[in-house]
């Protein structure tokens, strides 16, 4: 493989700082791998239980709106939920996870009292603030959910952007600059080589004369 | 004011008599239990050998699955309550009539409901029950109006016109009826405290029933809004005239221990018909359970007062509680099969 890369002590010494700078963000750049990973698994774990939280919630939902429209009909049940003044509010932050940017999401007025929900509560059943709970609960496990499998799936980018810089760095960057060095040395030695063999002939030719 | 009875007892004994007969026909425990195994078309079929036959054959052309089911139902009840209006003589017919008004505020709610929602005039027709004193031309003209106004000017005359006329335009601005809803029930209970009050013979059962259904009602709304520390806005919700005070209402709302709370209500109330509603609150089951507990304790109380007043309006209103909530089952049952419900979930829905 032809080298581009000028055969002088400067360079050689120039080639061994940036192995050794190349070395050291390798080894962190390794360990912040690790890192991450271990952050992930521990993400891993939250996601499992929020996603568990969601799917339940979900279904309990899905299973109160069926009763509730048993129970009031399609209309009383819209009615009720049309009622609804107060929107919840998503707040969203940002953290740091060792470099990483995620997302910390506040809600606020996701839960609310039988009052603040607005709708009649004598002209209507029970079942429908059994449906309303089912909904805001639901509500509370989607924004949970949501911070962690972002949080989750901005590490994982980040894992494999880092693990992409790991394996350029340990496969392609540090070989080929060892390489250099390598090429440079051996250029360096055959220099100096050249050079006495030059010198011993030229010594050789005026000790004839 | 109604018409002095001057025809004796005989007419009051014959409608009571038919009362009895008609609540004996009603369907029974083990049969809602059966129809809990069935399919839609097996309940809809089984539904059709029964007393709703008319209607299933009447409507059967128009409608099928659970739509048939549900029209055939509500016909079946406006009918049925009309029957017993045209059946009951001078004062229960008055008193009839006052408790029959619950259905008109249902059926205005409905109508404004789905006119905000842009639910077709068909859709409208199907889901209301003219069980009340708008029947089914005043209702059919209510529906085909565009307007809320319209509607408004069409109930001119009604009992509730004033609570309307009052409520309409804030509730149609907002998009929400909630408001409206609590004032008209409130105000539909005041009517009929006024008529059990107003001197007629036979007020004093009508007016031991409005009282536990003002109780039950307001025992619902506290175990709904039980932990809320807004006393103004849970004293809005309360109906006044029944065994307890607002004052107290609200301090049992609010109140921290419950088992002191259901031991000062079991006192207060003297019976042991709502011990299973105060269980199910104890054992924190869902708001739906607790409903279920305290239908179940009104409907046994009511019994208990048509026994203590055989000759009044009592029976005849127990005959009218216990239909709708027949229908309600059935409808309960018809709903729940296509939506696929697990049986346990459709049961824990009816009042058997």
């Amino acid at each position: 493989m032809a080298l581009n890369v000028k055969p002088t002590r400067s360079e050689l010494i120039d080639m061994k700082k940036k192995i050794k700078l190349s070395e050291r963000g390798y080894n962190i750049l390794k360990m912040k791998r690790d890192g991450l990973i271990l952050e992930f698994f521990k993400v891993l774990e939250d996601a499992k239980k929020s996603r568990g939280a969601l799917v339940e919630g979900y279904d309990r939902a899905t299973k109160m709106i069926a009763v509730a429209n048993t129970v009031e009909g399609s209309i009383r049940v819209k009615g009720a939920a049309m009622a609804v003044k107060e929107n919840p509010q998503i707040t969203l932050k940002e953290k740091n996870i060792m470099g990483v940017v995620v997302p910390d999401i506040e809600a606020s007025s996701v839960r609310k009292t039988v009052t603040q929900r607005g709708y009649g509560v004598l002209g209507s059943s029970p079942v429908i603030d059994d449906t309303a709970d089912a909904f805001e609960e639901l509500v509370e496990a989607i924004i949970e959910a949501a911070e962690i499998e972002t949080t989750m799936k901005r590490l994982l980018d980040e894992i494999e952007s880092t693990k992409r810089r790991v394996n350029a760095l340990e496969f392609k960057v540090i070989p080929e600059l060892k390489q250099a060095r390598d090429f440079i040395k051996m250029r360096l030695d055959e220099m100096e080589r050249d050079e006495l063999v030059r010198l011993k002939k030229i010594r050789a030719k005026s000790q004839a004369k | 004011m109604a018409a002095v009875n001057t025809t004796g007892p005989a007419p009051y004994i014959y409608a009571c008599t038919r009362m009895r007969v008609r609540k004996a026909a009603l369907l029974p425990r083990e049969e809602y239990m059966r129809m809990l195994n069935m399919e839609l078309p097996e309940i809809t079929r089984f539904i059709e050998e029964t007393r709703y036959k008319a209607e299933i054959d009447e409507l059967a052309s128009s409608f099928s699955g659970v739509d048939l089911m549900e029209n055939a139902l509500s016909w079946n009840l406006a009918k049925d309550y009309q029957k017993v209006l045209e059946l009951v003589p001078g004062h229960l017919k008055h008193f009839t009539k006052a408790y029959l008004l619950k259905w008109d505020i249902r059926n205005v709610l409905t109508l404004l409901r789905a006119k905000i929602q842009g639910a077709s005039v068909g859709k409208i027709k199907e889901i209301q029950i003219p069980a009340g004193s708008l029947n089914r031309t005043v209702l059919d003209r209510l529906d085909s109006e565009d307007s809320t106004d319209r509607i408004l000017d069409g109930l001119k005359g009604h009992m509730l016109y004033g609570v309307f006329e009052r409520e309409m335009s804030a509730a149609v601005e907002s998009g929400s009826f909630a408001r409206m809803e609590n004032e008209l029930y409130k105000a539909y209970y005041s009517i009929l405290l006024k008529e059990a009050k107003s001197g007629v013979k036979g007020g004093a059962a009508f007016l031991k029933y409005v009282r536990l259904d003002i109780d039950t009602k307001n025992l619902e709304t506290v175990f709904r809004v039980k932990g809320e520390s807004d006393g103004e806005k849970i004293r809005e919700l309360m109906i006044e005239g029944g065994t307890f005070t607002l004052d107290e209402l609200v301090r049992f709302a609010g109140s921290d221990s419950l088992d002191e709370m259901i031991e000062t209500i079991r006192k207060k109330l003297n019976t042991e018909a709502f011990d299973s509603a105060f269980e199910a609150v104890k054992e924190a089951k869902s708001s739906q359970g607790v409903e279920i507990g305290l239908i179940k304790a009104k409907l046994t109380e009511m019994d208990r007062i048509s026994k203590l007043y055989p000759m009044s309006v009592a029976p005849v209103i127990a005959y009218l509680e216990l239909k709708s909530y027949e229908v309600s089952n059935l409808r309960a049952l018809a709903r729940g099969k296509e939506s696929n419900l697990p049986s346990e979930s459709i049961e824990a829905c009816m009042v058997v």
